[in-house]
């Protein structure tokens, strides 16, 4: 951490804290991006506020349809799509980490599609009673603890972890196309858009829900961080180093749950963005280990630039952003891999 | 290396019997330590593994476990670390429990190198070096003053400082245990443990890390190591601890404790026991089953004309252990 290409940055006697040249430059250009993702989404398009009244615009909120599209329309869409996909990015990254598996997301233990199936129950069975986002939840919840039971060993032991989350998926997956089938046309493309993470019509309310759990679950995340860099050397190296293996394992699970289904409470089930943010983080800052606050970032990029081409490319009308993650972040780890695999570092 | 026993003390006629099995809780042989076993049942999952097992690790001295696969020499060694924790007994450092005390002040005085470590992907030499600081991090201090100064210190002596800037993955399995070795060094821990750490490397490599263990004692760290070679053992440890299903049969100096019925109890291999013509500790050379008697016989002519000329080097050479 501390021979390359790094810098302490210190505060007093008692905050030291080496921070990388690289993954600094790299994290300011995300934010960047992300403020250039943010005015595009609100300036584009038919009702997209003029550039250069949006300064004064942001400063003393207006009245009348600028007003409208600020406050209620693409304001609160934009913070739920970053808050949203900095909680999936995080959430990868420790699922990743804490599996050793680069294929370590919520999605592997079933809480995506536990979701899913929550939702599509309560669409189905319970119209009305519980809406379509509890629903969801309560799925999330349900597949997260059939998984903690069924591993016999709670969260501790990733192998089993992610064979009962396959398990608990496959079976969630099919009930909730079992629902899609048995429902009228109209009311099945309804679910199945959710079942795809949309993030159309969010509200503030939606915005703080999701920032309120980043900010208890993102300091949480950090401070974790450093001990998952231990863990990655194996559980033994990392209890002989005063790392508590099995302790920052179990506490990353929780924290990595919450955060998605905080997610899937405000945006439903999206896709691919905690599997693909830290991949990419990792390719781009070429550090080893969970990069907590850049994996935030890089997830936030990709849902709010997926959101951006949701509203504005007339492809297909309100098309789910969950489809355009998949396309975005994967397509770009997939060129990442190949330039890796071309210069034969994988 | 410490002072050991003269050549004479150890010929192939056993001068000791097997060391008497420890029982109890009191320290056995005089032995101090500031790390001790007492009278520890080890287990995983409830699989049993050592029972009632006390040792002694003596201060400043190299220490080899030495038994057949599947004796427990692993298993021991974290409890030593504090990894496993004993379903009976205690692990004491400096008379207190180690449980009494935090993680990462176990970290500070004891270091443990597990056999099968994982190098992170893409991690250069002097971060993965730098990841031993942890025992003296908190979470607002991620860097102290003596963080450059322990890395730069571990990968001198490991000599691996021009590879610092190297990624892991890339290096050579001889050069990647001494980032290891590195690694914990930079714990700056008195008492080092490790497992195995000759496993996979070449012969030259193997001698390479155990001259490296044999100068860390003599700069006053403490070193155990679990090896599977006997002779390595003998000729570079000053403290052998035998061990076997679970039990420790002998411990000593290897001069003191090695003997032909020793290695056939431990190891159920034939063997018997010369010096080794260079450093004069006890060597195994096994008796191959299928030899008959006058091969047998053979070999104790050989032994004998070897023992002779072994006096007549003694008389001459005044440092019997220096390898130039």
């Amino acid at each position: 951490m501390h021979t390359s290409g790094s810098r302490i940055v210190r505060v007093g006697t008692s905050l030291a804290v080496p921070v990388r040249r690289r993954a600094l430059v790299q994290g300011l250009a995300v934010v960047a991006a992300l403020v250039a993702v943010g005015i595009a989404t609100l300036t584009l398009g038919g009702l997209g506020i003029a550039p250069e009244r949006l300064p004064a615009a942001l400063i003393d909120i207006p009245g009348g349809s600028e007003g409208f599209v600020l406050k209620r329309l693409r304001g609160p869409r934009f913070v739920v799509a970053v808050a949203t996909g900095a909680a999936l990015g995080i959430s990868g990254a420790l699922f990743q980490t804490v599996t050793r598996n680069p294929l370590g997301s919520p999605d592997v233990i079933g809480l995506t599609a536990g979701a899913g199936a929550g939702a599509a129950a309560a669409s189905l069975l319970l119209p009305g009673a519980v809406s379509v986002p509890a629903g969801a939840m309560l799925g999330a919840a349900g597949a997260t603890v059939v998984v903690f039971v069924s591993t016999g060993r709670g969260f501790s032991s990733p192998s089993r972890l992610i064979i009962a989350g396959i398990g608990v998926s496959a079976m969630a997956v099919a009930f909730t196309q079992y629902v899609v089938m048995l429902q009228s046309r109209d009311q099945a493309a309804v679910l199945h858009a959710y079942l795809t993470g949309s993030l159309s019509a969010r509200s503030w309310q939606n915005a703080a829900v999701i920032g309120g759990a980043l900010a208890v679950l993102l300091p949480a995340a950090i401070a974790l961080g450093r001990r998952l860099h231990l863990i990655e050397m194996g559980d033994e190296l990392a209890d002989a180093l005063g790392g508590k293996a099995e302790q920052t394992r179990v506490w990353s699970i929780v924290v990595a749950i919450a955060l998605s289904a905080a997610a899937v409470s405000v945006a439903g089930p999206i896709a691919f963005v905690s599997l693909t943010a830290p991949q990419i983080t990792k390719r781009l800052s070429r550090t080893p280990g969970a990069n907590v606050v850049l994996s935030a970032l890089t997830g936030a990029f990709i849902l709010a630039a997926a959101d951006l081409c949701a509203q504005q490319v007339p492809v297909v009308e309100d098309l789910p952003v969950g489809v355009l993650t998949a396309g975005i972040g994967g397509l770009y780890l997939g060129y990442l891999l190949v330039r890796e695999w071309k210069k034969g570092t994988v | 290396m410490s002072p050991r026993s003269s050549l004479r003390t150890h010929g192939y006629a056993p001068v000791h019997g097997v060391a008497p099995v420890r029982s109890g809780t009191a320290p056995a042989n005089g032995i101090t330590g500031s790390l001790a076993a007492r009278d520890v049942t080890l287990a995983y999952d409830g699989r049993v593994v050592c029972d009632g097992l006390s040792v002694d690790i003596p201060d400043g001295e190299f220490t080899a476990i030495i038994g057949p696969n599947g004796c427990g020499k692993s298993t021991l060694l974290k409890s030593l670390a504090r990894i496993l924790t004993p379903t009976r007994g205690q692990v004491l450092l400096d008379d207190r429990p180690i449980r009494s005390y935090g993680s990462k002040q176990v970290a500070r005085r004891v270091a443990l190198l597990p056999q099968s470590p994982v190098a992170p992907d893409a991690i250069r030499v002097g971060d993965l070096v730098g990841r031993g600081r942890y025992p003296y991090h908190s979470l607002w201090r991620q860097w102290t003053p003596d963080d450059q100064d322990a890395i730069d210190t571990a990968l001198a002596l490991t000599g691996t400082a021009e590879l610092s800037q190297r990624y892991v993955t890339e290096l050579s399995g001889g050069q990647r245990r001494r980032v290891w070795v590195a690694m914990v060094l930079a714990q700056q821990a008195p008492t080092l443990l490790l497992d195995e750490p000759t496993t996979f490397l070449d012969i030259a490599h193997q001698y390479e890390l155990l001259e490296l263990c044999a100068t860390l004692q003599r700069d006053g760290r403490t070193v155990v190591a679990v090896l599977h070679d006997l002779n390595q053992a003998a000729r570079f440890a000053g403290h052998l601890v035998m061990m076997k299903e679970g039990r420790i049969v002998a411990e000593g100096p290897p001069g003191e404790i090695l003997t032909a019925e020793l290695v056939e109890d431990v190891f159920g291999l034939r063997c018997e026991i010369v010096p080794d013509p260079q450093s004069r500790t006890p060597m195994m050379v096994p008796l191959v089953r299928d030899f008959g008697h006058e091969q047998v016989a053979a070999l104790e002519d050989a032994s004998g004309a070897l023992q002779a000329l072994d006096e007549a080097l003694h008389t001459d050479q005044s440092e019997p252990r220096s390898r130039q």
